[in-house]
């Protein structure tokens, strides 16, 4: 399913005066509105309480804005047993009710194009498409890179990616520079109304010298890796991966907290017994669990570590290019950061780049 | 929009038979949908059994889709959803999600002598194909079945088998030597070399353990049957059954929407992890 | 100070002589400032070795990691593993040894004596170098660390930025070891489980509230429990399957098995999963604080555990971590315990 995109030559740019955010947000009563706010040191997306209470800046969340279309948890029916020896099933589809997202990096929009691709196709996930279509991300453009750890322009990203976003604000320092990318976007703005001025053609300029002086902050790289896809092919028995994921603890941060990622499992909750009622629960899951691939039998096909780590990596550089032509990562970094032993991905992927050479 | 995928449709157990009692029982059910509407399958097919509370269970269709009275499936008694649904009685209600994934390429095999090669459980997802070529049989050469337990009291379609051998040649095995077993005894690997399969213009299907599965291919593979003529079913832990959880994931394959019938051919291209 | 050469050279001669299969260390990787866990099979490996403030992490994990490898070969190779062990890493060591999970040849440990200042605490490092990106961290040689920025060199007061943990330390030389490194003099605690004693200060409603807010940001990625040496078990009460199941194991064991918890990171399942590790921790945790340092959205998980700890201690008189041949604390009783059911 497209997300229906403002057709080239009618793209609105706007201005926004930052004084007159919380306005605009007071504006936006029928939205639920997200934006980043810090608790125990932790930024994390959360439902804002005021409109004065939102800060905009280059900070990285610990979970990625693909919460909000692919929660941790979802429901997806009830089920209850009826008198007759039957059961009665009731869908659970998410409500219509619009929502914000404020202070999306752009690595985060790029990533909810690849979580669409996966959940579109002949089986089209009705949970996802339900909170897709009715949220509007807006995205703030990196000026600095949120994390040292940030890489997006190494994998077809920028940190003015204007990919899986509805509408991308630059900070021109008292000003916004508002580029609406949607028709979601473009109705944000106007929900604003008087208070997005015209821009002047320096505003323009200032906002694309501020996006091409961001990609030349990033600090790390990860060069050459267009044959990284087919050099994996042929490593998949190398001792290479023991070597690699010695230090993994097989814990689930790397996964969980990347936004690319969509692994999910599927159970019944059970709230009674007699009569039987319960839901199907939809929740995040992550190969990098050991009982992921368990079957019953006690067969695991990815018993070690190092099939797991391998997993990872060949699903977000090979296998998903070889199904969607992207890499299955959007450079954000967070597996770096937040992993416990420091494994690091882009050493990971350049040691494969030169394997053998 | 339409359906919603992960929304189970509600059938009603008709029929149970217990095929093999004791530690490793197989049960088979026969279901009918509650709204009566048609479930349109390809035989190789496989479907989602929900037990609402417990969970779901990705099991193979084993009656040939030319069956229209009902829905089977045949399952070997394994973990908690499996064991659920061998406590249910005729009556109750379960709900299926399908069919899904690939199917057997019937058409390609027109003409063809086909070989069955199953082992325990293994021949349910034959099941329906054995049927569906029986019951076209001037569409096909010469149909063998090749079948091993690991006792007599492990064989499946017990019944069934013994008719079947009037129509097909059946050729039956276990593991160990039983008194009163006048059939090859060994596993199913040896029984194929035992027997002498030609491969000449012929199509080898194999279903069961992995274990039998590779020693079954590397046996056809002996026989100088070409990784193309050889068919097999990959089992792997599912959950959404529509290829976007992850769990079935083997190289740029999810064995729910893309298997689970592969050609040998095509299954050691990928990464052999299943 | 330790001599970093001699930890270089004593990991040096123990893998020259193939006494060990591999050694357990910390090096520094290129990107990073902060230490990470490395294995060195070569003696030439012996010179990536670091030892500095962050070497937070606890290395006996891997120990356990390198049990369940060779409970899998047909032919294990039978020489320990060596491994550089701070003095709560070693304390772990004990507890493993006191649950016969390992014995004592299994391991060769490298002491390093954390001498008069620990590890530092990532987030309180953070605050004080405010927006700068730290290189580098090292020992001072009074009572404080070196830090290194794009700046210049910073020196701060320890107490400043260690971890809490290491305030509160009972232990920062090794109490096992077969060689150890730095000095010996054993470093006064003013106030052990100070870091609880806010917590413990607060009204019933007041801590539940805490509890359950700090409940809410969990997303179940199970990284304390899987950076925690002590959470061993093949049969957790998390996990959906129990890993110890074999070919034999018969359908009705495994439908059989209870759901303890449902996956959802709802409050209930979260709060139970927490509460049920920390009684399992019970007179086995020695706070080397991983569980807390792992976890990514910075709940305060040591507090439950050191909560534990300091129970065992005040009514049961109970050290963990220091003698392997006490019995464990949950699976025995004395004459003289304090409840009178069990007499």
């Amino acid at each position: 399913m497209e997300i229906p995109k403002i057709l080239s030559g009618e793209m609105m740019d706007k201005i926004l005066a930052k004084k007159d955010f919380p306005e605009w947000l007071k504006k936006l009563e029928a939205y639920r509105v997200y934006a980043p706010r810090k608790q125990d040191d932790v930024w994390n997306y959360e439902p804002v309480s005021g409109p004065g209470n939102v800060q905009l800046a280059d900070v990285m969340t610990a979970v990625p804005a693909k919460k909000i279309v692919f929660p941790q948890r979802e429901y997806f029916f009830e089920f209850r047993e009826t008198d007759d020896n039957g059961t009665k099933l009731t869908e659970l589809l998410p409500e219509d009710n619009p929502v914000v997202v404020f202070g999306v990096r752009p690595c985060e929009g790029k990533a909810v194009t690849l979580t669409d691709k996966v959940f579109s196709g002949e089986f089209e996930d009705p949970y996802y498409w339900k909170r897709r279509n009715a949220t509007t991300l807006v995205g703030l453009a990196c000026g600095t890179p949120p994390s040292p750890n940030c890489f997006c322009t190494s994998v077809n990203g920028s940190p003015h990616s204007k990919e899986g976003l509805d509408l991308l604000l630059t900070d021109l320092g008292e000003t916004f520079y508002a580029e609406a990318l949607t028709k979601k976007g473009e109705k944000l703005i106007l929900e604003g109304q008087k208070l997005f001025k015209d821009p002047k053609p320096e505003d323009k300029k200032k906002a694309e010298k501020i996006q091409v002086e961001a990609e030349k902050k990033i600090r790390r790289k990860l060069n050459r890796i267009e044959n990284v896809p087919l050099k994996l092919k042929g490593m998949f028995d190398s001792p290479f991966w023991d070597d690699e994921s010695m230090s993994c603890i097989r814990c689930g941060i790397c996964t969980y907290l990347c936004p690319t990622c969509h692994c999910f499992d599927m159970n019944d909750e059970v709230e009674t017994t007699t009569p039987l009622q319960g839901k199907r629960v939809r929740t995040w899951d992550t190969c990098q669990f050991p009982d992921f691939t368990m079957h019953s039998s006690g067969h695991n096909p990815r018993p070690e570590k190092s099939s797991r780590l391998r997993q990872r990596i060949n699903h977000k550089f090979q296998y998903f290019v070889e199904i969607w032509q992207n890499y299955q990562c959007t450079g954000c970094g967070r597996c770096i950061s937040l992993c416990p032993v420091g494994i690091d991905i882009i050493k990971v992927v350049e040691k494969v780049r030169d394997y053998g050479s | 929009m339409g359906h919603n995928v992960y929304l189970p449709k509600l059938a009603r157990i008709i029929e149970i038979k217990e095929e093999v009692s004791g530690a490793r029982p197989i049960k088979t059910f026969r279901t009918n949908f509650l709204d009566g509407d048609g479930f349109l399958y390809r035989c190789g097919q496989c479907a989602m059994l929900s037990v609402f509370g417990r969970g779901e269970v990705m099991i193979s269709i084993s009656s040939s889709p030319l069956v229209k009275d009902y829905l089977q499936f045949s399952v070997l008694k394994m973990g908690r959803v499996t064991s659920a649904l061998h406590d249910m009685e005729v009556g109750d209600v379960l709900g299926i999600r399908g069919p899904y994934g690939n199917s057997f390429p019937l058409d390609e095999w027109k003409g063809k002598n086909i070989i069955f090669a199953g082992g325990g459980i293994g021949l349910a997802p034959l099941w329906g194909l054995v049927h569906m070529t029986l019951g076209n049989k001037k569409d096909y050469g010469d149909l063998t079945l090749i079948y091993g337990s690991r006792t007599s009291k492990d064989i499946v379609f017990k019944e069934e088998l013994e008719e079947l051998k009037k129509r097909m040649p059946v050729h039956l095995s276990i593991d160990v030597p039983e008194p009163g077993w006048s059939e090859f005894v060994g596993f199913v690997a040896q029984n194929v070399m035992d027997k002498k399969l030609s491969p000449h213009n012929a199509i080898a299907i194999t279903c069961g353990p992995p274990i039998m599965i590779k020693t079954v291919i590397k046996a056809l593979k002996d026989l100088k049957f070409e990784d193309e003529q050889i068919y097999t079913t990959v089992e792997n832990k599912m959950k959404c059954g529509i290829g976007k959880c992850g769990r079935c994931n083997i190289g740029r394959h999810y064995v729910c929407k893309d298997g689970p019938v592969y050609s040998w051919a095509e299954l050691k291209k990928l990464p052999q992890e299943y | 100070m330790v001599n970093i050469e001699d930890l270089k050279s004593e990991a040096r001669r123990v893998l020259k002589g193939g006494k060990v299969k591999y050694i357990i260390g910390y090096e520094r990787a290129s990107e990073t400032w902060k230490a990470n866990p490395v294995f060195l099979k070569n003696p030439e490996d012996a010179d990536k070795l670091v030892w500095d403030p962050t070497c937070f992490h606890n290395l006996v994990r891997f120990v356990v990691d390198e049990k369940r490898r060779k409970a899998k070969e047909k032919q294990p190779d039978t020489r320990p593993v060596g491994i550089v062990a701070k003095g709560c890493d070693s304390r772990a060591i004990i507890v493993l040894l006191q649950e016969k999970f390992i014995e004592r040849m299994d391991v060769y440990i490298i002491g390093v004596s954390c001498e008069s200042t620990g590890v530092i605490d990532e987030r309180k490092l953070a605050k004080k170098t405010a927006g700068k990106t730290v290189q580098k961290v090292e020992f001072g040689e009074k009572q404080n660390y070196i830090v290194t920025t794009e700046d210049g060199t910073m020196d701060i007061p320890a107490a400043e930025i260690m971890a809490d943990r290491c305030l509160e330390c009972i232990a920062n030389i090794p109490v096992v070891s077969d060689h150890l490194l730095g000095d010996k003099t054993k470093r006064a605690v003013a106030r052990p489980f100070q870091s609880v004693e806010k917590l413990e200060s607060l009204s019933q409603e007041d801590k539940w509230k805490f509890w359950t807010d700090q409940m809410k940001k969990c997303i179940r990625c199970y990284a304390c429990r899987s950076a925690c040496p002590m959470c061993y078990c093949d049969e957790c009460v998390v996990d959906t399957i129990n890993f110890a199941v074999t070919a034999d194991t018969t359908a009705e064991e495994k439908a059989q098995r209870i759901k303890w918890l449902e996956k959802s990171p709802i409050d209930s399942e979260n709060i139970f999963y927490h509460l049920v590790r920390a009684i399992h921790l019970a007179g086995r945790c020695i706070d080397c604080g991983e569980c807390e340092r792992a976890c990514p959205v910075n709940i305060p998980l040591r507090m439950l555990n050191k909560k534990m700890e300091k129970e065992a201690k005040e009514l049961f008189g109970y050290d963990v971590g220091f003698d392997a041949d006490q019995p464990a604390l949950i699976s025995c009783f004395r004459d003289g315990d304090p409840e009178d059911f069990i007499r």
